[in-house]
């Protein structure tokens, strides 16, 4: 059923809406792009929309014919040049001729001896996607003259984590700085941070960033 | 090499200050073609050679004034890189466009005096010079006449430019 989409209606409003703009003289149809429209009408045209649709591409035609229209006035007064000599007779400001000149400026390009090879292969350089170069680092080795022996923890990370989350727990709720207030010992500190920040991404525990309080 | 890489050579050739791009008779003669499909020929080379570059943020123009082909930036490139040469002299640019106006009435000339008559201001011989001076005019002060230059054509959109104007000329009338 998905694939039966009616935009008809929605297609009828814009249609209306520009009339509606066109009737009080809000726009003139010529600054009205009527291309959106009609893509859209085929885009989502199928069997089960065809009949509503009939109606709305007549809408949407009607539309283009008056534009067509429209147009014809246009080069009708292009080529009257007396007419532009009459708005110079109008005495408009500079700046209103000024404004007139506007987005109608243009950059001409001047290379001189530049070959298409080199703009295709400008163009190929910039489109793809660079990546920094891995540099691979020497480690500083240092001498160790005794015996190196690696200190491994008694217990394991998760052991001593559910330790820590059993001796918070029944303090919970209670804001950030309260779990840590009663200890003095920094690495202590640092080591249940650790832990905590570990909790809170298991979803063990859970923390409201707008009352810094944790909570289960 | 081959067509595009002569043609994107003409193209953005700056022969002088005035003189941008080529003639389709030159074109034509670059690339060695004639016979009764050579403007076919020619229009197709220049589609073609527009959709290529169109990527690039370029697009190939026509210069009424000179009929010359030439490459510029698309209008929004333009914008981008402020291409209005008159920012901030308004003054200036509204003579141009009396000259311009005045000019498409009497076949690419106009009279001096016409212009100081529109423009109700003073220093009209003033700005005129100052045109001639950054290459949009031609003056004839013993004759009295002025005349554009191709350059204006190879800057200004003038086909937006004219359906601008007659889309005002039409809003003043209704």
């Amino acid at each position: 059923m998905g694939e039966y989409k009616d935009f008809s209606e929605e297609i009828n409003r814009k249609i209306e809406e520009i009339q509606r703009k066109v009737i009080t003289g809000e726009v003139t149809l010529l600054d009205v792009e009527l291309f959106p429209i009609f893509e859209n009408l085929k885009d989502s045209l199928n069997t089960g929309n065809l009949n509503r649709y009939s109606i709305t591409y007549k809408n949407a035609s009607q539309l283009l014919i008056q534009k067509f229209e429209e147009l014809k006035i246009l080069i009708n007064n292009i080529d009257r040049k007396e007419g532009f000599l009459k708005f110079l007779k109008s005495n408009p400001e500079d700046s209103e001729i000024y404004q007139l000149l506007n987005d109608c400026w243009i950059k001409p390009f001047n290379i001189e001896s530049l070959s298409l090879d080199f703009l295709e292969y400008s163009r190929d350089k910039l489109s793809v996607k660079r990546g920094y170069p891995t540099s691979i680092e020497h480690i500083e080795k240092v001498e160790v003259k005794d015996t190196f022996l690696l200190e491994v923890p008694e217990q394991k990370f998760t052991e001593k984590m559910l330790i820590f989350y059993n001796n918070i727990k029944n303090k919970l709720p209670c804001s950030f700085d309260e779990i840590f207030e009663d200890d003095q010992n920094q690495i202590r500190i640092y080591e249940n941070f650790v832990y905590l920040l570990h909790l809170l991404q298991l979803g063990k525990i859970k923390y409201q960033k707008e009352t810094n309080f944790l909570y289960i | 090499m081959n067509e595009f890489t002569i043609l994107m050579h003409l193209l953005s050739n700056k022969t002088n200050k005035i003189q941008i791009g080529a003639s389709k008779e030159e074109i034509l003669k670059a690339l060695n073609i004639h016979g009764k499909n050579e403007s076919v020929y020619f229009q197709d080379l220049i589609t073609h050679l527009s959709s290529y570059i169109e990527p690039l943020g370029l697009q190939i123009r026509f210069n009424p004034l000179s009929s010359r082909w030439y490459m510029a930036f698309e209008m929004q490139t333009s914008d981008f890189f402020s291409a209005n040469p008159f920012e901030g002299k308004p003054r200036l640019a509204a003579t141009l466009f009396c000259t311009l106006i005045y000019c498409l009435k009497n076949l690419g000339i106009a009279k001096i005096q016409d212009i100081k008559e529109i423009r109700k201001k003073k220093h009209i011989i003033e700005d005129l010079k100052e045109l001639r001076k950054m290459g949009y005019l031609q003056l004839d002060d013993k004759l009295g006449y002025v005349s554009l230059t191709p350059l204006i054509g190879y800057q200004l959109d003038l086909n937006k430019l004219f359906i601008k104007l007659a889309l005002k000329v039409k809003d003043q009338k209704s």
